[in-house]
């Protein structure tokens, strides 16, 4: 009898060392956090005291900087040199953290308290809102005044709906479709105005053996991004149809949203071959190695394009729209902001920090570095042409957001996380766009209220 | 007997720092791991205790339920395939290297190598090998004229979990190889020769002498495939990302559990600690069922 007990004992510690060695992650939530909590306590004493010392030395006093975009790091360097030359006492380091991994990280070092950044890049609404509701970020209205000189729309996406604002708003990013002008040239192609004049030249260009767009299902937000919210919007109504879905006053399945499934869908014909298998970044190698002609984007392509040295001309058109004269529903979508840790040691440099990303000085700094993410900070600016250009489509336009962005991606299922399913079954035939419609609004009606 | 009561200070004493650690690092949290189960709350901070809630979301709201359930199913095929690719193509190699011939020392290694490479690494190379417009593997389809066998290997839902559990099978093949390989030379090189002088053919060798005598180490394989399959996460995540694409259809307990605690990766954010310390609990229970089934199993038939 004994020997069958410890036997049994001695299972559950194997099966325990296979969960627990598999699931390194996981030990950060479970005891790490009681155990972390009173090493946080001995660094932020250890901080405190160093950064007495360094201020008594009259050594900068370093404040670093994270965000989910790693391949910044030299435009935000560029950037922040400018704030450190005026500000010799402060050194202004830019750390970022892979796209996926970021918010696990930055809300374990939140909780933990150890290896938390000074300054925060945030997403909009939502997520952006989650962070802030752990209760680590600094409340800004106060300590950063020249918030309300920018536009009550803009606060809002950072901001809760009594009004705190938790971030400085940095820059907003825009929709569109860029082209190959090289292979454009070739068949004689001009760009397109109308949603028709589009599907025109993507039959030319596959009646001619090209491959058409630079697109795959692989990852299910790249068809949303790059699909649903931009040409989409021409097709389910923009803001319009935005403000009603958020009140619960239309539905997925109504017919803007279905007749914006039924675009992208139609597109899929144009995709490569074996698309189903191409994610994100296959998708920009095709684009700029001149395998494809079109490539459905945003302004925060213009940079990673040039990084990597097109020897091509590259073209952009704001997203085609429905019918000759109608208005265009472009998707300005914010982007990122910086929020400020609560118990930063360096809380009067962070501030002065984050009050400088509200001057045109860094706006001007932000578009030449990172062209394609357009500052809040009224201001006169050059820009980079294919930037400018696109800033000029939004003249005529009615600006919207990202549609499931605001309000329906707050709980799970997410707006969000349903419409990449949606989209990517439809893109690999499981679906019908009526279907597709269909799965967003049952998913979200499990949490949601519609009226 | 008194030898024995003398003994048991000193045993007590070599095993309790070993025991302390293992208890400290690995049981509480899991203990821990269990408590929060019950608790629910915002970011990674699940304070309040809500009882069966989550369990009773995973098991009967969608869209978790089909997740849950999703992930299981992907999980045992994902085991299926191990089994019989990986440790089946590691006995027959096994024993053919335990064969004495010029090279069964340099195929042994070969055959481990991929064992030393980092997941991600090897999950890397295979997405650029597989990529529909510039990976080799379906070049070499074409060029031997085996066009029609090409497809978006890791983005066609039917293939996609398959294509992963053989990156993985290539992988790994190396530990079952060295345990199959150590246990066939551990058989007494005498019953073979008796065997043949008796008259036994080369395939009558295994099927008699060889796979009977094999048996404890084919079952601790089998069992250490198990546990490694339902605790897996990395080679999923190198591939298709936590989010288990296309479509969830490469969805594994594993990353389900990492997307419901640390939210989906940047657009939306949503961590669920205690939802997600209710898979690692069901986990648990799953592999735990799982080894005690299979000591029941095995055990009984040592016992015959």
């Amino acid at each position: 009898m004994k020997s069958k007990w410890f036997l049994i004992v001695a299972v559950v510690l194997a099966v325990m060392l296979g969960l627990t060695v598999s699931m390194a992650g996981c030990k950060a939530t479970t005891t790490e956090t009681t155990a972390a909590k009173t090493t946080a306590a001995e660094t932020t004493a250890a901080k405190t005291t160093a950064a007495a010392e360094t201020t008594t030395a009259g050594e900068p006093v370093t404040i670093t900087v994270t965000s989910w975009r790693t391949e910044d790091i030299d435009a935000w360097n560029a950037i922040n040199a400018v704030f450190m030359k005026a500000h010799p006492n402060i050194k202004v380091e830019f750390k970022p953290i892979k796209n996926t991994e970021y918010y696990a990280q930055i809300g374990t070092a939140l909780e933990t308290g150890t290896g938390v950044a000074d300054v925060l890049g945030l997403h909009s609404f939502g997520t952006g809102k989650n962070i802030y509701n752990g209760g680590h970020l600094a409340k800004l209205n106060d300590l950063v005044t020249g918030l309300t000189d920018l536009s009550a729309h803009s606060r809002a996406a950072w901001a809760t709906e009594d009004g705190i604002s938790y971030a400085v708003p940095i820059g907003a990013v825009v929709h569109g479709i860029y082209y190959n002008k090289d292979i454009f040239d070739k068949y004689n192609l001009k760009e397109p105005k109308t949603w028709s004049e589009f599907i025109k030249i993507c039959d030319t260009l596959k009646e001619n053996g090209e491959t058409v767009i630079a697109q795959g299902s692989k990852e299910g937000w790249t068809l949303y991004e790059t699909g649903y919210n931009d040409y989409g919007c021409n097709f389910y109504g923009g803001e319009k149809s935005r403000q009603k879905l958020m009140a619960g006053e239309m539905k997925f399945t109504d017919e803007p949203f279905v007749k914006a499934f039924e675009a992208v869908d139609s597109l899929t014909k144009y995709y490569p071959k074996g698309y189903q298998a191409i994610d994100y970044v296959s998708s920009q190698q095709m684009f700029t190695t001149g395998k494809a002609a079109i490539f459905i984007g945003g302004s925060w392509e213009i940079g990673t394009f040039k990084n990597m040295g097109l020897d091509f001309k590259l073209g952009w058109f704001a997203p085609p729209v429905e019918n000759e004269g109608d208005k265009l529903q472009y998707c300005w979508n914010s982007d990122i902001a910086f929020a400020m840790y609560k118990d930063t040691p360096h809380s009067a440099e962070v501030i002065e920090y984050l009050k400088w990303l509200l001057t045109p000085e860094f706006g001007q700094k932000l578009m030449e570095n990172l062209p394609g993410f357009y500052s809040y900070v009224k201001g006169d600016y050059t820009l980079e042409p294919l930037a400018q250009k696109m800033l000029e489509a939004s003249y005529n336009a009615d600006l919207t957001e990202r549609l499931t962005y605001e309000k329906l991606s707050d709980k799970e299922p997410s707006g969000n996380s349903l419409m990449y399913e949606a989209l990517s079954k439809l893109a690999n035939k499981e679906f019908t766009p009526l279907e597709a419609a269909q799965h967003v609004q049952s998913g979200l009606e499990t949490w949601y209220k519609f009226k | 007997m008194k030898k024995n009561r003398k003994l048991k200070p000193i045993i007590i004493f070599f095993l309790a720092p070993a025991l302390i650690l293992y208890s400290w690092f690995l049981i509480v949290p899991i203990l821990n791991s269990l408590r929060l189960s019950f608790y629910t709350g915002n970011l990674f901070k699940a304070e309040k205790f809500v009882g069966l809630a989550n369990y009773i979301k995973l098991f009967t709201q969608s869209p978790f339920n089909e997740r849950l359930i999703g992930a299981f199913v992907n999980n045992i095929k994902f085991f299926v395939v191990l089994c019989i690719v990986q440790n089946l193509t590691a006995l027959i190699l096994a024993i053919i290297l335990t064969r004495k011939f010029k090279g069964s020392e340099f195929f042994r290694t070969i055959f481990f190598i991929p064992t030393t490479l980092s997941v991600l690494v090897v999950g890397f190379l295979f997405n650029l090998m597989l990529n529909p417009t510039w990976g080799f593997i379906d070049k070499i389809l074409k060029a031997i004229g085996l066009e029609v066998l090409i497809r978006p290997w890791l983005g066609d839902p039917v293939t996609a979990l398959p294509t992963i559990s053989l990156i993985g099978s290539w992988q790994y093949i190396g530990i079952p190889l060295i345990l199959f390989t150590a246990g066939i030379k551990g058989i007494d090189q005498e019953i073979f020769e008796a065997a043949r002088v008796d008259g036994v053919s080369q395939i009558g060798l295994i099927r008699y002498i060889t796979l009977p005598l094999l048996k404890p180490i084919i079952g601790v394989v089998i069992i250490l495939t198990f546990i490694g399959n339902f605790t897996a996460f990395d080679i999923v995540y190198a591939v298709a990302s936590t989010m288990g694409n296309p479509n969830y259809t490469t969805d594994i307990f594993g990353t389900f559990f990492y997307r419901t605690t640390f939210g989906r990766g940047t657009a939306s954010f949503n961590p669920d600690p205690g939802l997600g310390a209710a898979i690692a609990t069901i986990m648990f229970f799953v592999v735990f069922i799982g080894v005690i089934l299979w000591l029941a199993i095995f055990r009984r038939k040592e016992e015959e």
